[in-house]
């Protein structure tokens, strides 16, 4: 095994344009940047691909099993010594079954440790509601202390994981499932947290989306073009601390604002912006998502398009604010 | 100069009955509180805070400190009579324990000197615990890990992930204590859910058990220095107590798992605990 740090070569061809594999390979590159890295697995060394970071630095690495809230627990006493712990989960297991650790011992206690979340949303649409994590963002933004990043693609899945070395405190981050992701960010623009990336210009309309509804929005603003409509789009990565100027500009500059995100239309991105927008600066908005049932089975691009999770239910949203 | 055991058990035993009479009076203050389970740990506390665990009070966050996790974090006013004791923290806190914008509420807090995670919710302290054992372990640090626990907060099932980790990872560096007062909130614990046989079960989750009465201070200082009990694995200490120990009107009795505490109580209390 060659034991030299990871190239861009090499990390973006073992992503495979999936940002929970994304993640494992900035995992790498962290492990050499901080010595005091720790990385847990609750049995998710293939989901995270963290196998090659288990092979270079085994004496850093603890597997735990299938135990979410003893994941995040050791996690938590493992930061208290100075370590800095990653802890590798399933979306909906790492959070609502360790809601009350990371509440606790993680964000109360305010301890260093990074929560990879991967197969988020419904990316595991054929799995059924059991493994859709649809409430995750308003679980974790809910908590003082804790970070929530939800990267777009693999470019800026690494950057955003480097860029953790830098957050004194907690951080949720939010990953996809076993499909590609299609790049949509800019690999030029380095990752700044809470500072949103504007990836279309436009005034008549201000998309804000996150993770997989980032590239939905962009394939939108370039249909409404066509029609004469000129959509900004906004790449809303950190959920928390949300980038209130982005968000407060567009809704002076356009004529309301579409949310787009894969999670419940309750506490995610669309409702952080509502909450900023309905006290700061009232202004017209629609919002994407989830509605407020649980999804049916299904393959995931399927399951999204029946939910309004889909190009073309931003674009009408779009329109319906002219 | 080396301290005769005599000597040695004559002042652990006064811290115990100083920890006791600091609880009722932090109670007091408060108002109310949970006197039983802060009495029941008591000695258990004095022997380690006072003879087996390498601190320094003047600097917390000493990076070889022993670590204490108080999982039972409700037996906070225990806890909160030993920081002051051993002075981490100033003696007049005990006197505002649970008030506004006190350091200390009813539960532990990170952010009070010596206090080392939030504890309180139940079934947490023990993976925390694995984890300080193995960052001690992974930064080639001697300290032990010492993590408290409730008898009936093992009805929690997460602390048995943590036991399952503990025995996997060899954490000899990591005891358990339970302190074994046989009752929670709403009554005895094996009338609630019974979780006998409770030596067998941490023997056969991987760990060196023994029993021991925990208010014998002879016991406790000769088990502490025996630590660990075994090379390979985590120890756990099955510390057999009596609820609200020291005062008549609140031992063993489900009552005085949390009560008030006003004048009354208060004096009645200190008159049976004695002199410190």
């Amino acid at each position: 095994m060659n034991t030299a740090a990871t190239t861009t070569a090499d990390w973006r061809t073992r992503s495979a344009n999936q940002t929970r594999l994304a993640f494992g390979q900035a995992l790498l590159e962290l492990a050499v940047r901080e010595p005091r890295t720790v990385v847990l697995s609750a049995d998710t060394q293939d989901l995270l691909g963290i196998r090659p970071y288990i092979e270079r630095h085994r004496d850093r690495f603890v597997e735990v099993g299938i135990a979410e809230q003893n994941a995040i627990g050791i996690a938590a006493g493992l930061a208290t010594t100075g370590m800095r712990p990653y802890v590798c989960g399933y979306a909906p297991f790492i959070t609502a079954r360790s809601m009350e650790q990371v509440r606790n011992d993680v964000a109360y206690a305010n301890q260093r440790v990074v929560i990879g979340a991967a197969a988020s949303g419904i990316t595991l649409g054929v799995a059924g509601g059991t493994h859709h994590a649809i409430e995750d963002l308003a679980l974790m933004r809910s908590l003082p202390n804790m970070t929530v990043i939800v990267p777009a693609d693999v470019d800026e899945t690494y950057q955003a994981t480097l860029a953790t070395l830098e957050i004194d405190g907690p951080v949720y981050m939010r990953l996809g499932g076993r499909a590609e992701e299609p790049a949509v960010s800019d690999p030029g623009v380095p990752f700044r947290l809470g500072k949103a990336v504007q990836l279309r210009p436009g005034n008549d309309v201000a998309i804000i989306a996150c993770g997989s509804l980032v590239e939905m929005a962009v394939r939108a603003s370039d249909a409404l073009q066509k029609e004469g409509i000129k959509a900004r789009v906004i790449n809303m990565h950190t959920i928390k601390p949300l980038d209130r100027d982005a968000i407060l500009t567009a809704a002076a500059e356009t004529r309301g604002i579409v949310t787009a995100e894969e999670h419940h239309l309750t506490g995610g991105l669309g409702g952080a912006v509502a909450e900023l927008l309905s006290v700061e600066h009232p202004t017209r908005m629609r919002m994407v998502g989830m509605p407020d049932v649980f999804a049916m089975v299904g393959p995931t691009g399927q399951i999204r398009a029946k939910y309004g999770m889909s190009a073309e239910a931003i674009a009408e949203a779009c329109r319906s604010l002219r | 100069m080396t301290e005769t055991r005599d000597v040695l058990l004559t002042r652990l035993k006064g811290e115990a009955r100083q920890i006791r009479r600091n609880v009722w009076r932090a109670l007091r203050g408060s108002g109310s509180g949970h006197a039983g389970g802060s009495c029941s740990a008591a000695d258990l506390l004095a022997g380690l805070y006072f003879h087996r665990m390498q601190i320094r009070p003047k600097e917390p966050d000493w990076p070889e400190r022993d670590r204490f996790v108080l999982s039972k974090g409700h037996a906070n006013a225990a806890l909160g009579a030993v920081l002051a004791q051993a002075g981490y923290i100033e003696d007049e806190v005990l006197d505002r324990f649970y008030g506004f914008e006190s350091p200390f509420g009813m539960h532990p807090d990170i952010k009070v000197a010596g206090v080392e995670m939030c504890t309180g919710a139940l079934g947490h302290g023990l993976a925390v615990g694995v984890g300080m054992a193995l960052g001690a372990r992974m930064q080639k640090l001697d300290f032990h890990t010492f993590v408290m626990l409730g008898d009936g907060e093992l009805h929690e099932g997460s602390n048995w992930e943590a036991a399952m980790a503990g025995s996997h990872y060899k954490l000899s560096n990591l005891t358990a204590i339970v302190d074994r007062n046989h009752i929670s909130q709403s009554g005895r614990v094996a009338d609630i859910i019974d979780i006998e046989p409770l030596a067998d079960k941490w023997r056969a989750f991987g760990w060196e058990v023994h029993e021991f009465d925990g208010h014998d201070m002879e016991q406790i200082v000769d088990i502490f220095d025996a630590l660990p009990l075994h090379g390979e694995r985590p120890t756990a200490l099955i510390a057999q107590t009596v609820k609200g120990k020291g005062v008549s009107f609140a031992e063993d009795t489900y009552v005085w798992h949390s009560n008030n505490v006003n004048d009354d109580v208060y004096a009645r209390a200190l008159a049976e605990l004695g002199e410190a």
